[in-house]
């Protein structure tokens, strides 16, 4: 990178990162998850920057606050569910406040392309008293990063920037230069016992000054250039921000626009203005009524969710319809619309070779009650593996165990977790099991990276972000460390091996650990070893189909492996019932 | 009231599966068109595609484009790699709408597909359409890889602007060592592109 000016397309995450660096951060710290997980690969790649993974989102977004304390402009980054578990530190810094700028960004997921919900993030903003920025394309992206940082030390707050997968993953066209700020302020790292140490004494006085500081954003947040009107020619009014925005106003390019930089606190005064200079005011937003309501608490008249859905991804097709239903637009009923086939879906499986599929095809045959996390390995609940009863939240699948074990007995009950989950929030929940003698079998499938979100590294990869190497943390020295006896390493290509310890262990009313120790066959090398084939031994069996392997194929009632997707795993070879029709060559 | 006019934007759904190079083949139209000096947005939708999921790409471009996805019975152009793919994208054709699609069926995992009732479909979907076997072409130039490259070129002859700009896009984000290759390839689509386009014109005409 260089400091010309380019012309560019380039996504909104890729353009977070530019503006964070133009906006003159020095550190960002983050725990993957789709849409947020590129920011930080783009972040790294600036000179004179430090950006780190952390193990989970709480522990990022502490590591930025102390940075932001040491003097320093920090962002962390995050999905939606991730400001879940970094919520603690999110209420309280509120309180402490900033030294140099701190920017919280957070993407959701409406429509839930990879995600457990759809949360609306907007109410944590509400919910911990912190400016939230929503940029509606590329370019806002960009500068409203830099913006966010400026806001967080004007106000000492940190800032929080919300994006969207609509947001964080189109792309488009922006003009910038990778030129820092200049006249960067000099913020000295101070011991003040009243701004950062949050006793009772001190946390009373800083919620009053917390009170008094959004009263000012308020009153910043109507004058802000940041929430800006785009005049039109009709007679009618939205009211809109973030990705939401570009559909309206491709719909109704005539019509005048209130667009919401600055969601919290929202410019209600300004909003309360623009609402009677015209007819009828609607406000268009994705997921939650949220704008709509902070209007209508303050008395605006505007119409929102009546029109349009509170779940889901917004699209011109959704917003068109919400348009013609409150009747901004005429019905269009010249236009038909294609038929939408009855297609087969192609879901998701876990890739041909993945070290998942043996653990979850013993599981299948030995029927445990299996407590999941999330991960790739959360494929292994859907069918024909059908072999995880649980999945909520990352980190949930030990602790559920420990409930679901102590209360009953009819069932065995295996809680199984991927090595980037085990670190986000598993460690406690193993630490709770041994110290409450709880009866459970925990798998923890070590495949040293963080596939599901794009093979991120952790602390069982040997290297950081930044490609530099560390001895891994072993997970069955952690467990024997902690005091837990049955702890096992397994292989799982050695299916037959693999699948006497689990069962052992599922047998026997003692807490055991089995690590996994295979590695992704994706990340960070691509494994592929020489293709089996099936010889006209195959009686048409099906058994093989069972583990759910894309290279696996069906014709004329016999199997057959496509060579170019088989990676050599051996499983299928494993499961198979008869000695010879499968085989390497 | 208003009335929505729908300003001058086109749009290019490509969509396949995981692995067949969709992000790389949607960059590279999205480039050309910015090159030819058009506004553009891209939006990719590829939840887990890594895992052989369904991928798809909108590039919209015009004057100025706001949204980064097209609405339905919008698109004007189909990318499709595989035919079960380009079915499912039927939703966003219209009549006028030109289709360059990958004779090929992807095989879903435990599931048996009726190959009949997918040619049956696609052949009843109401577009301008290229259906052929774009590995063929690709064998003949020597590699495999380089069908969607093809395919662009096929595109090329249709969408409104110089092919220069394709060519350029293709020098920018192609990697050096298969550079001259993808250039092939994409005359050789321009070829076939050139081609189809002249029949189908003089089937119009008829
Ligand atoms: C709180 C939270 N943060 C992030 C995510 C996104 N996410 C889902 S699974 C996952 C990691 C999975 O990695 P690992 O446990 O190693 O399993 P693998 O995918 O490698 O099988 C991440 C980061 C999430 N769902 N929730």
């Amino acid at each position: 990178m260089d400091d010309r000016t380019t012309k560019a397309i380039i996504s909104g995450n890729e353009a977070v990162a530019i503006g964070a660096y133009k906006g003159n951060a020095h550190f960002a710290s983050g725990y993957p998850g789709t849409p947020s997980s590129e920011i930080l690969d783009y972040f790294k790649q600036f000179k004179d920057v430090i950006a780190q993974w952390a193990s989970n989102e709480k522990s990022g977004l502490e590591a930025a606050l102390g940075a932001s304390i040491a003097g320093t402009r920090s962002f962390a980054t995050m999905k939606h569910v991730g400001l879940n578990v970094a919520a603690d530190p999110l209420m309280t810094s509120a309180y402490t406040g900033v030294n140099a700028g701190l920017v919280v960004v957070t993407a959701d997921d409406p429509g839930m392309h990879s995600s457990q919900n759809e949360q609306d993030n907007r109410y944590y903003a509400k919910f911990a008293k912190l400016p939230m920025l929503e940029p509606s394309n590329e370019y806002e992206a960009m500068a409203f990063m830099q913006y966010a940082f400026v806001l967080s030390e004007k106000f000492d707050l940190p800032s929080i920037m919300r994006l969207t997968t609509r947001i964080s993953h189109s792309l488009g066209i922006v003009k910038y230069d990778t030129r820092r700020l200049d006249n960067e302020k000099i913020f000295k790292m101070k011991k003040d016992f009243q701004k950062y140490v949050m006793i009772p004494s001190n946390a009373i006085k800083k919620h009053k000054s917390l009170l008094k500081k959004i009263e000012e954003l308020e009153i910043y947040s109507n004058e802000s250039p940041i929430n800006r009107i785009i005049k039109g020619r009709s007679s009618v009014g939205i009211i809109t921000s973030g990705v939401s925005y570009n559909y309206a106003k491709e719909l109704l390019p005539d019509a005048h626009f209130f667009k919401v930089g600055l969601t919290y606190p929202m410019p209600v005064e300004k909003i309360k203005n623009f609402v009677e200079s015209v007819d009828r005011a609607v406000v268009i937003e994705e997921l939650e009524p949220f704008m709509e309501e902070e209007l209508k608490i303050a008395g605006v008249k505007v119409e929102g969710k009546k029109y349009f859905p509170t779940d889901g991804e917004l699209n011109l097709d959704i917003v068109k319809n919400g348009l013609e239903k409150c009747g901004f637009l005429k019905k269009d009923k010249s236009k038909v619309i294609f038929e939408d086939f009855e297609l087969p879906k192609r879901p998701p499986a876990l890739c041909p070779g993945c070290p998942h599929r043996p653990v979850f095809d013993i599981l299948h045959s030995l029927k445990p009650y299996v407590t999941g996390d999330i991960g790739c390995y959360t494929l292994g609940a859907i069918a024909p593996l059908s072999a995880m009863h649980t999945t909520v939240c990352m980190g949930a699948s030990i602790s559920m165990g420990i409930g679901a074990s102590k209360v009953q007995d009819d069932e065995k009950i295996v809680s199984i977790i991927g090595d980037s989950t085990f670190f986000h929030t598993g460690i406690q929940p193993l630490v709770d099991a041994y110290m409450n003698n709880a009866k459970l079998t925990i798998i923890i499938l070590d495949n040293r990276i963080t596939a599901m979100t794009g093979g991120q590294p952790n602390p069982s990869s040997g290297f950081n972000l930044n490609n530099k190497k560390f001895e891994p943390v072993k997970i069955a020295s952690l467990a024997r460390t902690i005091g837990i006896k049955r702890v096992f390493e397994v292989d799982q290509y050695n299916y037959e091996e693999t699948k006497r310890i689990i069962e052992r262990e599922i047998n026997i009313d003692e807490l055991s650990v089995i690590v996994a120790l295979r590695p992704c066959v994706l990340s960070p090398k691509k494994i592929k070893d020489e293709p089996l084939v099936v010889t006209d031994k195959c009686i048409g069996c099906k058994r093989c189909l069972r583990i759910a392997c894309p290279a696996i194929d069906f014709v004329n009632n016999k199997a057959v492996i496509d060579a170019d997707l088989c990676t050599g795993c051996n499983v299928c070879k494993s499961v198979c019932p008869v000695e010879g029709a499968i085989i390497n060559v | 009231m208003c009335n929505g006019s729908k300003m001058d934007i086109k749009s290019i759904l490509f969509a396949g599966v995981g692995g067949d190079g969709i992000i790389t083949a949607s960059n590279v139209a999205a480039m050309a068109c910015m090159l030819a000096g058009f506004d553009v947005k891209k939006s990719e939708i590829h939840g887990m595609s890594q895992r052989g999921g369904s991928v798809s790409a909108f590039v919209r471009f015009g004057e100025k484009v706001y949204s980064p996805t097209d609405a339905l019975g919008q698109v004007n152009y189909l990318f499709a790699t595989e035919k079960i793919e380009a079915l499912r994208a039927n939703k966003y054709l219209n009549t006028a709408s030109i289709g360059i699609i990958n004779d090929r069926i992807v095989p879903i995992i435990n599931q048996e597909i009726d190959t009949e009732y997918i040619d049956k479909k696609l052949e009843s979907v109401k577009i301008r359409k290229i259906v052929k076997n774009f590995a063929e072409d690709a064998l003949k130039l020597g590699n495999p890889k380089v069908i969607n490259t093809i395919m662009m070129g096929v595109l090329s002859c249709y969408m409104p602007l110089e092919k220069e700009y394709f060519t350029e896009a293709i020098n920018k984000i192609i990697p050096k060592r298969i550079l001259t290759l993808n250039l092939d390839a994409f005359y050789e689509g321009i070829l076939i592109g050139e081609n189809t386009r002249n029949k189908n014109y003089s089937r119009e005409v008829n």
